[in-house]
């Protein structure tokens, strides 16, 4: 289908505001009054608090406020109630805030910090869920089943197990009998940091009037509207949520994280405003985390490379409190099936308490770690059936009218994961792999993407959309940008719904909980799906009621009508018109009578009949799954054990393109953060949870010269519900990267790696043991 | 304690009063307001604080003001002449190179400070000066796009 508006790159609506310095974030706000937070974190990461002295830091210049967790009567959290805003009687993690001081400039605040001073009992501590789950384990909640938690939740009292997410799919782990060759591994995706360039921040102010303002780097604001509503007792319109422009986002600046401690502080200083703002220290011991997961997997086939099961036992180390990751060890563990159909599945998730910071999305909900595993396990299972590994997963792909494990039937509408592969095939694996030489070994591996889409209940996604009297549009939206390119998706799929020029559309910029339409939050790649519909059902209401005015003007009935977005016109005589700008406030007649409605039009887009797991773990996730492959082409330095990746080929089943330089910038940035995870990122722990490397120069991310040069292709199969048949892709480019670099190393040296990131010094060591053995 | 000190910044004279040893950063963001150069790590690696200090790109965040005392500094609200945007700004807006825009502001003062010197530079010295900026969006390749199509418009330019 050809689109007037669609597929084409117009620039960001954003990039002059960005390019300038002009763009607003969080930490470029300055309101007058206003005062400035430091906060205090404890020196055990898993401690009884025994007394706190806050009376020397009282008395330091500028002061206005020393604040404590004391006296704090509520938890919050959306999925389970377990959070504190800030800790009362016992810390849980090593970033967890105890304290808390008020003044007048941020430097002031924090010199009066280290007067401070706190007696602590340290309790046991656990790094790792798989210690934490253990029965005689320390309990870091002993409430662990008392919190409030949504209905699907199983907690395990008397244990650190928050949650045990089970499914079963066929006759489960009884499906092996069935298999001829079963391989397996213990994988793990350590804890990471989404480490965008711009860290946390938030402005809380208790107004006189009872009401309560915030600004965030979130992309929840009407999560936490409702929140801070609960928590402290008013009307959840009575709190004005405002989100700026976001420096990144990639997963851990969803959910609630920062708000609720920053409103605590600022709810002891009613009437002034307060602000904090993360160093990047706070920002990776304070914040969430990403991954941390284990994964216990075994898959079986039979002779011919059909696969026959699969069993996965995630254990999730969730950090100290289970509210946030929750939802990615569930995620994790009926993803890890990727893109193939499997008939029996047994599927065990737990996410586990232990004292590191809470886990939270991490471009994605678990889609990474789970299909690391699978992937990885693909072609080790390929060598032990003597097959080539890609065309083991030919024969195994979720196709048109195949089930994943959750029982969903796969249409040709969710994307033709064949295609993606056959690209990546050709592209990659025609050629030769280049022959080892004097200073590298060379690899090649491939990788299959399948990613689900993310919602809950009620995770619809508004639009408000206005015609002014010149013909331009208005839209507002309640999606946040955060480099996504958000915005851009709004004015090119607004302009081709009302056919008008995407130079007439202006698109929202902030997010106000005021006056934008409400969104539950802007997560899992589906604002596109999601907030596309929505803008198409405001456009289809926002022309039928251009079309009831002209009626009216034209004297005939509405469905003898056209609109092409300049005229209304009469179907059989187009010559009979009335032009779009006359009516968009109703038309006014001759004498000054006014006759029909304002062109303005709200809407939204629910995900069509999601529900929760059913007894079995199964259930409807609501829409279009996205497909895609990857490649990655290797070097190792023999000499040092780094490595480097040369190419990384990457095709996805995207539907429809709407702007194809945002699309290939979210997969060629993706791709870096996932390559990233493979050889270099890890959040250090040591045994008594002090993070060891909470800074850029220690937590290494890619930089330029280290970026894989990259082939990024789109295959287009329309989705059924997405705007004009695209789908989202926000998240998958990073799920490939880490399963198709290990399968690489082992092409190159012949050493399966099951954890990451295989850093020099790991693949080094492994190369000399691997002489030794030799 | 507080001491006058005097610098020009974006071409316009001026003074503050304020500890000599306070960050360039601090005193540009906060004392002066110009909130375009963006702090986003603790101990200057990631780059996005980054300025012109008499024609050369420098990081903000780990240099006391007094250093800049009588210099000829330049922030990224410096650049555009009215609504004429730097050709560098033009370049990076157009090539992809933005999708957060935290980093922007840094790469654009890295890349002002080398292609303004030197509009010859040649692949090493564009890769040497991008390597010092930290982006989590982009995997690079269209900041790379974004500095040659400006190196052509300057040089195209003179």
């Amino acid at each position: 289908m050809k689109f007037k508006y669609l597929g084409k790159s117009y620039n960001r609506p954003d990039a002059i505001a960005k390019v300038t310095g002009k763009a607003v974030y969080l930490d470029d706000i300055r309101i007058p009054g206003m005062l400035h937070a430091a906060i205090l974190r404890p020196e055990y990461a898993h401690a009884n608090i025994l007394n706190i002295f806050t009376e020397e830091a009282e008395k330091m210049p500028g002061v206005v406020k020393v604040v404590t967790g004391k006296g704090c009567k509520y938890h919050y959290g959306d999925n389970i109630r377990d959070l504190v805003p800030m800790a009362i009687d016992k810390v849980r993690y090593i970033g967890e805030p105890v304290a808390a001081v008020v003044a007048d400039t941020k430097a002031n605040a924090e010199a009066a910090l280290a007067k401070i001073k706190v007696e602590y009992e340290p309790l046991p501590v656990y790094i790792d869920g798989r210690e934490a789950m253990k029965p005689d384990a320390v309990l870091i909640h002993k409430e662990n089943g008392q919190y409030w938690h949504l209905p699907h939740i199983k907690p395990t009292p008397g244990t650190n197990i928050a949650n045990t997410y089970h499914l079963i799919k066929g006759k489960g782990a009884e499906g092996f009998k069935d298999a001829d060759v079963i391989v397996e591994g213990d994988f793990h995706y350590p804890l990471g940091s989404c480490a965008a360039i711009e860290p946390h921040g938030a402005i809380v102010w208790f107004k006189e009037d009872h009401t309560i303002d915030v600004w965030s780097s979130s992309i929840c604001p009407f999560i936490i509207r409702e929140d801070l509503a609960h928590s402290y007792g008013v009307p959840v319109s009575d709190v004005r949520v405002r989100i700026p422009d976001i420096g990144g986002c990639f997963g851990y600046k969803s959910d609630i994280t920062v708000e609720q401690t920053i409103a605590w502080i600022a709810s002891f200083v009613p009437g002034r405003p307060v602000k904090w703002v993360a160093s990047r220290k706070e920002d990776i011991t304070s914040t969430l985390l990403g991954h941390g997961i284990h994964s216990k997997m075994r898959i079986g086939a039979r002779k011919d490379g059909k696969l026959v099961a699969i069993q996965n036992e995630v254990v999730h180390t969730g950090g100290a409190y289970a509210d946030t990751p929750v939802n990615v060890t569930m995620a994790a563990t009926h993803n890890c099936a990727g893109g193939y159909e499997w008939e029996h599945c047994d599927l065990i998730g737990y996410t586990v308490y232990t004292n590191t910071p809470p886990v939270g999305a991490f471009r994605g909900y678990g889609h990474q770690e789970g299909q690391f595993a699978v992937e990885r396990l693909m072609d080790i299972l390929a060598r032990k059936l003597n097959m080539d590994p890609i065309k083991l997963r030919e024969m195994n792909y979720l196709s048109e009218g195949k089930t994943n494990s959750l029982g969903e039937m796969m249409w040709k509408t969710h994307g033709d994961i064949r295609q993606c592969s056959d690209y990546v095939k050709e592209k990659v694996f025609s050629k030769p792999k280049p022959a080892e030489d004097e200073n590298y070994y060379y690899g090649r591996g491939f990788a299959a993407v399948s990613k689900s889409p993310k919602g809950a209940p009620f995770s619809t996604k508004g639009c408000y959309m206005k015609m002014n009297i010149d013909g331009s549009v208005n839209v507002s939206m309640g999606g946040a940008e955060v480099g996504q390119g958000l915005r851009t998706v709004v004015r090119q799929v607004t302009a081709e719904a009302l056919k008008i020029d995407p130079e007439r559309v202006r698109v929202y910029n902030d997010i106000d909980t005021l006056y934008s339409p409400y969104e539950w939050q802007t997560i899992g790649s589906m604002f596109t799906t999601q907030g596309g519909r929505a803008i198409i059902r405001a456009a289809d209401k926002l022309i039928a009621i251009l079309k009831n005015t002209a009626a009216q003007v034209l004297k005939t009935d509405v469905d003898y009508l056209e609109y092409d977005g300049e005229y209304v016109y009469l179907r059989n005589d187009p010559s009979i018109h009335v032009s779009v700008k006359e009516i968009t406030r109703g038309y006014i007649t001759s004498d000054g009578i006014t006759v029909g409605e304002m062109a303005q039009a709200v809407s939204d887009a629910r995900l069509p009949r999601y529900m929760n797991p059913d007894a079995n773990g199964q259930g409807s996730l609501g829409v279009s799954y996205t497909f895609g492959a990857t490649a990655a082409e290797i070097r190792i330095e023999k000499k040092t054990g780094k490595v480097i990746v040369d190419n990384f080929t990457s095709a996805f089943d995207i539907g429809q393109v709407i702007n194809p330089q945002q699309a290939r910038g979210s997969v060629t940035g993706g791709v870096t953060i996932g390559m990233g995870a493979a050889i270099s990122e890890k959040v250090e722990f040591s045994e008594d949870g002090k993070i060891l490397n909470p800074h850029l120069f220690k937590y290494h991310i890619p930089t330029y010269k280290e970026a894989p040069k990259q082939d990024v292709e789109f295959i287009e199969n329309p989705d059924a519900i997405g705007p004009f048949g695209a789908r989202g892709i926000g998240e998958h480019s990073v799920i490939g990267p880490a399963p198709a670099i290990l399968n690489a190393i082992y092409d190159a040296v012949g050493i399966d790696f099951y954890e990451i990131p295989v850093t020099p010094d790991v693949l080094k060591k492994a190369l000399e043991s691997r002489q030794e053995v030799k | 304690m507080a001491e006058k000190i005097s610098f020009t910044i974006n071409g316009q004279p001026t003074t503050v009063e304020v500890d000599p040893e306070m960050l360039v950063i601090d005193v540009i963001r906060e004392v002066l307001n110009l909130t375009g150069t963006k702090r986003g790590c603790d101990n200057s690696t990631c780059g996005s604080c980054t300025i012109v200090v008499n024609g050369k790109a420098t990081k903000s965040c780990n240099m006391p003001v007094k250093k800049i005392a009588g210099a000829d500094v330049l922030t990224v609200e410096g650049l555009a002449k009215g609504m004429e945007l730097h050709p560098i700004q033009k370049a990076i807006s157009e090539s992809g190179a933005i999708q957060c825009g935290f980093c922007t502001p840094g790469i654009v003062m890295e890349l002002y400070g080398l292609l303004e010197a030197n509009p010859q530079a040649n692949q090493t010295e564009i890769e040497n000066a991008l390597n010092k900026h930290l982006c989590r969006c982009t995997g690079y390749e269209p900041i790379r796009d974004g500095a040659l199509m400006a190196q052509k418009l300057i040089q195209d330019r003179k």
